[in-house]
């Protein structure tokens, strides 16, 4: 698969490195394979509170302990809905109680009740790959038959989730996709009783595809049963971690350029960012040859699947921030002061069990009169900070 | 009412730089009718400006006017008088009032009009009345000494003027008037 | 082209402010339903209309106008924190996540305004980050709009003594320094556009620069209102400050324009004790800067302070205000190497105006200015350039204006030297400006050493420059207008008469040194020249006639005699001219001097002169009538000849007389000469037969002349020379001349008679009949003497020629 040659961050040690003079970027077409709908399909399934309409013959309800008091925070699904869901940290204790409630009248004979906690990296679309990072369960009950409504209490406690959640689903995309497939495989939808509504059909020709990673936590409810397949109830939960403001916490400053073009010398007041904090800085210009129209700082979010030659990566620009309007002379100095809070930002995601990172960059780019575009692209580690507010 | 100016001998620029200013800033444009001046201006200056006083200016050939196509002598009728100008360098003997009726019975005159010797007088005979207005410069003169500035404003009204001598003495205008009458229009008055 | 231009213009602005209203209308329902999100989201579209390159500033200005406007309404939402429901601090934040960077400043200056009155923060905090902020927009005109838009909204909350935002001792300062952050910055911006746009032309350039402006000073002017800033701060900190950015900015737009808003807007004391900063600055302006129009408005300034009160007048002697101006014009003339003399001069030409307004008693700083300019003309010999020259003049005229008296001019060493610099016409031109200041103002200029100074300082008009001759030169080409010249001329003359002194020491020396310099003007000069020191010189004669008191002293220059000399000498140049009848009669002025002076021989000499001249020199016969009669009442009033001498010079006039060209005027001539023996004085001569005997040649003329007119004419002329000749009979009758007896008059009168058709048809002779008849019937000794005369009013039929006869037997 071809990649988009976004600019290579560069070493520290070298003081003056010249500015890519790029062309405008246009997203390249990729071309997919084929199409899984497995995974999507499998997702799909979920719903709000648990609650499933299938065939099967009863009601599946997972609670938690601290329902009440524990933060909802909105989880948004593949297929464009927004569910509101617990919010957990690593290290904490997971509990709470699942009641199955047979259907009138019906009664469920089962091999056994069990209890999973998931936490799934899905890399690849296509493949419908999980990985399972971390998979615990708790028997809840030995096989036999379930006439009336029964609850079981459970616990996870202090449950190691290194990672948090990390959704990285672009909705819209997925959605159109989803589309495309369920038309093909209309007779699937219909029959899983998707619940969609796909209001028209679009055909997409050599359709985008997106490597979206993904890390996901769900707790897994299995009434298992020999023939007439288990019955499965799934309860997704958020995970996130928080880490403490790091004790090191250097500015980046550099000095960059196009030899008797333009130098300048950027600087951003840390490394490290929370998710809410201010990116704070200055552009300070040694050289201008070039009559710059405007320079914008942007933030651009790296997401690579895979590794080695099975490396695929996508870039996306969450936010694109004026930070000069007009030509400036030599020995100008230009504040930035760019609050992160408006931009859906996640903490920094360095090799996820070896199946993928999100990575965070800082774009600056000038752009002058003939619309040529310079730009020098710098990473920013993000962290999420214990905030009472988030 | 008929205003007439009389003077002359300013003898600028040999003897005297300018008018006094406090006759300068008296002789206004546009007040008085006509100008007789007796000579001796001595330049052109003088004359254009005497000119913007008064466009009708009679002048008269003094010995130091260097506009050489001035009359020795003139006559003109104002009103009810007839009245004649001379410098006076040429009636000998200078100032002599005798000989200046002599001058005055051959121009006809009423009033006779001269200069030269830069002394104010305004004297009354039978033939009629013969002004000197002085100089009005207080121009130095040979003949008489301590010359004070002086001219003469005459206001002509039927038959009678009014003769004002205005002299300039220790840096004041001093005025005085002096009447004279005729009875006809032919014979001079008393 | 550019017409199309404007209209696109138009179009463009009609554009934007379609989309002002468009979104504004949107704001304000949001305002109205308190949705601060919404109000934020139409204003920053709103804002973003500002965000146009398509405008002049003079376009842009309407457009920020109505955003403006619109503004002001979300500030008062942005202040009430209980429509919104956000704090200010937090308002503060949410502005800044605004993606373009021109509404997101606008908005962030709105809310700090509100941010400052709320007082929940520093106010020195609050406005040092929005003016830093601000720097994000680097557009020449769309920035300075910015700035001034941040200028006008934190203007009433600047920290000043006795403002409700007074803060601690060093809030005046934080007020200074942000304003003065916002001045430099627009300034820069502005500077800028003078390098910017594609392909515009120069002028529309400075014309759009010209347009804003007003924007940038407006920040100077604000300095000016902050109270706290007292002279102290003003000294150490908002000058030096200002003046760093005027000078590194190195534009000569800004820079004109800078300082001369620095001049108005700040007071003048403060100008005054930081006049050396201040003046520092100038020479590192541009070249192309208009200095002089700078520092003159400047000295403008300082002159009318030093007008407004008494008191501070030891302030300008205290800070030493005109040698620091006068150095500080030094340093810039010396730092433009390429000023043109023109420019140098008028620098010069104002610094003369301040002096001659605040110390006009200083002289010696007036004489300084003059030297430094005698320095900068040193450079060329003579001006050349029209411009300059008229500087110079007005240089050379402002002294003279200024204390209407050219004796202090006089006394000014330099004067003459600048003059000196000044080419031929020009120096003339002075030269006359000169005299008519003396004349003017009545100046009387009283030592022969001012005289001296003065007729070197006019030297142009007194003689040639070269020093040679007019007569030299080819009068065809000289290019002296006669006119001009002769005015020139009668100037010098009028100004002898103002140069006087009543002792007459002094006065001789004067007059020496008058006549030292006329006798080198040259034969053209010299007619109009010398009659004024000549009438000078006879009244200083006249006056020590009247001191008559004993010369005190061997060597004194002052007696009528020595003057007499000089007089002599000077009367003689005129032969060179020459100028014979005017020489004549100042000689006849110099006798009848030094006949008053009782000087017989000197008086003797002068006629000697005057006779000479007439025999040799006067040929025309009008002038020779003239002169002639000019030396007979001269002589006739003589009293100072011997006999001899009297009828030395009597014999002589009467000779010339009769030999007159014109018949009429040798008649004339003759009978005047009649006076010449008869003086009606105490102790005159009274010699009445050679009376009648002049009297009766006179007749035998008029006789022939009569008779050539009969020849010629065919008919006898008038009889006006008779009726003369009468009247001169009669004149020595009634003085009592024993030779005429009323039977002579009779004679005469029958004579006349005869001439004429009728007693009546001879004006003359019927008046002189009047006359006559008046005579007796006054009584009297007079009407005795008259009463043998018989007036016969018809005439009688004797012929003529009996008559004559008859007239003539009785002798």
């Amino acid at each position: 698969m071809p990649s988009i040659v976004t600019g290579q961050p560069p070493p520290l040690q070298n003081p003056l490195l010249p500015l890519r003079e790029i062309q405008r970027t246009s997203l390249e077409p990729r071309i997919r394979e084929h199409l899984k709908i497995e995974t999507v399909f499998h997702r799909c399934l979920c719903t709000d509170s648990g609650l499933i309409y299938n065939q099967h013959a009863c009601n599946i309800l997972i609670t938690f302990a601290d329902g009440k008091s524990r933060k909802q925070v909105p989880l948004k699904k593949e297929n464009g809905q927004t569910v509101t869901v617990p919010l957990f940290q690593s290290q904490e204790n997971i509990a709470g109680k699942i009641t199955i409630e047979p259907m009138q009248g019906k009664k469920i004979d089962h091999n056994g009740v069990k209890v999973e906690l998931l936490g799934q990296i899905e890399m690849y679309f296509d493949r419908g790959n999980f990985y399972d990072f971390t998979s615990l369960v708790r028997e809840l009950d030995v096989p036999g038959e379930i006439y009336e409504r029964k609850t079981y209490p459970f616990e996870f406690s202090t449950v190691e989730m290194p990672y948090e959640t990390y959704n990285g689903v672009n909705v819209r995309l997925r959605y159109n996709f989803l589309k495309f497939t369920a038309m093909k495989f209309s007779a699937f939808a219909f029959f899983f009783g998707y619940k969609g509504g796909i209001v028209e059909c679009k055909r997409l020709d050599a359709a985008s595809c997106l490597f979206v990673p993904a890390a996901l936590y769900v707790l897994k409810v299995t009434i298992s049963r020999g023939y007439g397949g288990s019955i499965i109830e799934y309860q997704d939960f958020m995970v996130r971690n928080y880490t403490p403001p790091p004790p090191i916490n250097n500015s980046i400053k550099m000095e960059v350029g196009i030899e008797d073009c333009l130098h300048i010398e950027f600087e951003y007041n840390k490394s490290k960012y929370h998710l809410k904090d201010v990116i704070i800085g200055k552009i300070y210009f040694l050289l201008v040859r070039i009559k710059i129209k405007n320079m914008d700082l942007e933030i651009r979010r790296r997401e690579s699947t895979g590794s080695g030659t099975n490396t695929h990566v996508e870039t996306e620009t969450l936010a694109k921030f004026e930070l000069m309007d007009g030509a400036p002379v030599r020995g100008e100095s230009i504040p930035i002061r760019l609050f992160l809070s408006p931009y859906e930002l996640t903490p920094t995601h360095r090799n996820i069990n070896n199946k993928f990172s999100v990575k965070y960059f800082l774009n600056l780019v000038l752009v002058d009169e003939e619309d040529r575009r310079y730009f020098k692209q710098q990473e920013i580690t993000m962290y999420r900070l214990q905030d009472e507010t988030s | 009412m008929v205003l007439v100016l009389a003077l002359g001998d300013l003898h600028i620029p040999h003897r005297a730089h300018d008018l006094p200013a406090k006759f300068k800033s008296m002789l206004v444009p546009g007040k008085i009718q006509h100008i007789i001046c007796t000579g001796n201006l001595c330049i052109k200056e003088v004359h254009d400006y005497l000119k913007t006083l008064c466009p009708d200016l009679h002048i008269t050939r003094g010995e130091y006017d260097e506009e050489t196509k001035y009359p020795e002598t003139k006559t003109l009728t104002i009103g009810q008088f007839k009245l004649g100008l001379c410098h006076g360098h040429q009636v000998i003997p200078w100032g002599d009032l005798d000989s200046l009726a002599m001058l005055q019975r051959q121009l006809d005159v009423d009033i006779l009009i001269t200069g030269h010797t830069h002394q104010f007088t305004a004297y009354k005979h039978e033939g009629g009345v013969v002004i000197n207005p002085g100089s009005a410069t207080g121009a130095y003169s040979s003949i008489t000494y301590e010359v004070n500035p002086s001219f003469v404003l005459m206001d002509i009204d039927g038959l009678r003027v009014v003769v004002y001598v205005y002299e300039l003495i220790d840096g004041e205008v001093k005025v005085d008037k002096i009447d004279f009458k005729k009875t006809s229009s032919t014979h001079p008055a008393h | 082209m550019i017409a199309d231009g404007i209209e696109d213009e138009e179009k463009w602005l009609a554009e934007g402010i379609a989309g002002i209203q468009h979104n504004a209308f949107y704001m304000h329902r949001a305002l109205d339903a308190n949705n601060l999100r919404e109000a934020l989201k139409y204003s920053a579209h709103m804002l973003s209309e500002l965000r146009t390159s398509k405008l002049s500033p003079h376009k842009y200005y309407d457009l920020y106008m109505r955003a403006f406007d619109e503004l002001r309404r979300l500030e008062i939402f942005f202040k009430d924190e209980s429509r919104h429901g956000v704090s200010i601090v937090d308002l503060y934040e949410l502005v800044q996540h605004a993606g373009n960077i021109l509404p997101r400043l606008y908005l962030l200056c709105t809310v700090g305004s509100v941010y400052i009155r709320s007082k929940e923060a520093p106010v020195r905090d609050v406005l040092k980050d929005l003016v830093e902020m601000c720097r994000g927009v680097q557009h020449p005109i769309r920035g300075l709009f910015l700035r001034s838009y941040l200028s006008q909204v934190s203007r009433d909350k600047l920290p000043d003594i006795g403002s409700e935002y007074e803060g601690d001792a060093d809030s005046v300062m934080d007020s200074v320094e942000f304003v003065l952050q916002n001045f430099t910055e627009m300034n820069k911006l502005w500077v800028r556009l003078q390098h910017q746009g594609p392909g515009q032309i120069r002028e529309k350039r400075e014309k759009e620069r010209n347009e804003l402006r007003d924007l940038v000073g407006k920040n100077l002017h604000l300095l000016s209102q902050i109270e706290g800033v007292d002279l102290e701060m003003y000294k150490d900190t908002v000058l030096p400050r200002v003046l760093e950015q005027v000078v590194n900015c190195k534009d000569e737009l800004a820079q004109f324009y800078l300082m001369e808003c620095i001049i108005q807007v700040f007071p003048d004391e403060y100008h005054l004790q930081t006049l050396e900063t201040l003046l520092g600055a100038c020479p590192q302006l541009q070249p192309t800067v208009d200095i002089r129009t700078v520092l003159s408005q400047l000295m403008e300034r300082l002159s009318n302070y030093a007008a407004s009160s008494t008191d501070v007048l030891p302030e300008f002697l205290q800070v030493e205000a005109f040698t620091k101006l006068s150095s500080a014009i030094g340093r810039v003339i010396e730092a433009q190497v390429d000023m043109p003399i023109v420019g140098a001069i008028a620098l010069q030409v104002s610094l003369l105006t301040f002096t001659l307004r605040v110390h006009p008693d200083r002289l010696d700083y007036v004489d300084q200015v003059l030297g430094a300019c005698v320095k900068k003309l040193s450079d060329k010999p003579k001006l050349d350039d029209k411009r300059a020259t008229k500087q110079v003049v007005a240089l050379l005229s402002a002294p003279l204006d200024k204390y209407n008296d050219i004796v202090t001019a006089l006394t000014l060493s330099n004067y003459p030297r600048v003059m000196d610099h000044l080419d031929n016409e020009t120096n003339k031109v002075m030269a006359m400006v000169i005299i008519q200041s003396v004349m003017k103002n009545n100046t009387c200029i009283s030592t022969a050493d001012k005289v001296e100074v003065l007729f070197e300082l006019i030297k142009g008009l007194i003689k040639d420059s070269d020093g040679t001759d007019l007569d030299e030169v080819k009068l065809i080409t000289c290019d002296v207008d006669e006119e001009d010249f002769n005015e020139e001329q009668n100037s010098v003359a009028r100004l002898i008469h103002m140069l006087h002194n009543n002792d007459p020491e002094e006065m001789v020396k004067i007059i020496c040194t008058v006549k030292k310099h006329i006798m080198s003007g040259g034969p053209r000069r010299l007619p109009f020249t010398v009659p004024s020191l000549v009438f000078s010189a006879l009244r200083l004669i006249r006056q020590l006639q009247g001191q008559d008191g004993d010369v005190v002293g061997e060597d004194v220059p002052a007696t009528p005699k020595k003057i007499f000399q000089l007089l002599n000498e000077t009367i003689e140049a005129l032969s060179s001219v020459p100028s014979p009848e005017l020489a004549l009669r100042l000689y006849l002025q110099c006798a009848e001097a030094a006949n008053d002076c009782d000087l017989e021989p000197v008086a003797y000499e002068f006629f000697t002169q005057a006779f000479v001249l007439y025999e040799e020199e006067i040929a025309d016969s009008k002038a020779q009538v003239t002169a002639i009669h000019l030396i007979i009442g001269m002589l006739q009033r003589m009293n100072v000849f011997g006999v001899e001498n009297r009828d030395t010079l009597t014999h002589k006039a009467t000779g010339y007389s009769a030999k007159l060209l014109k018949k009429p005027d040798q008649c004339r001539a003759v009978y005047a000469c009649s006076h010449l023996f008869w003086v009606d004085d105490q102790d005159g001569i009274k010699d009445g037969e050679r009376v009648l005997l002049c009297l009766k040649r006179a007749l035998r003329i008029a006789n022939a002349a009569q008779q050539m007119a009969n020849v010629t004419r065919g008919s006898s002329g008038p009889v006006t020379l008779f009726v003369e000749i009468l009247n001169k009979y009669l004149y020595y009758f009634e003085k009592g001349n024993p030779h005429i007896t009323s039977a002579t008059i009779q004679g005469l009168l029958e004579l006349i008679n005869t001439e004429i058709q009728s007693p009546t048809s001879d004006a003359f002779f019927a008046s002189t009949l009047r006359y006559i008849q008046f005579q007796k019937q006054k009584g009297g000794i007079l009407g005795e003497k008259y009463d043998s005369i018989k007036v016969h009013w018809e005439r009688q039929c004797t012929s003529a020629m009996t008559l004559l006869y008859n007239f003539f037997g009785f002798f």
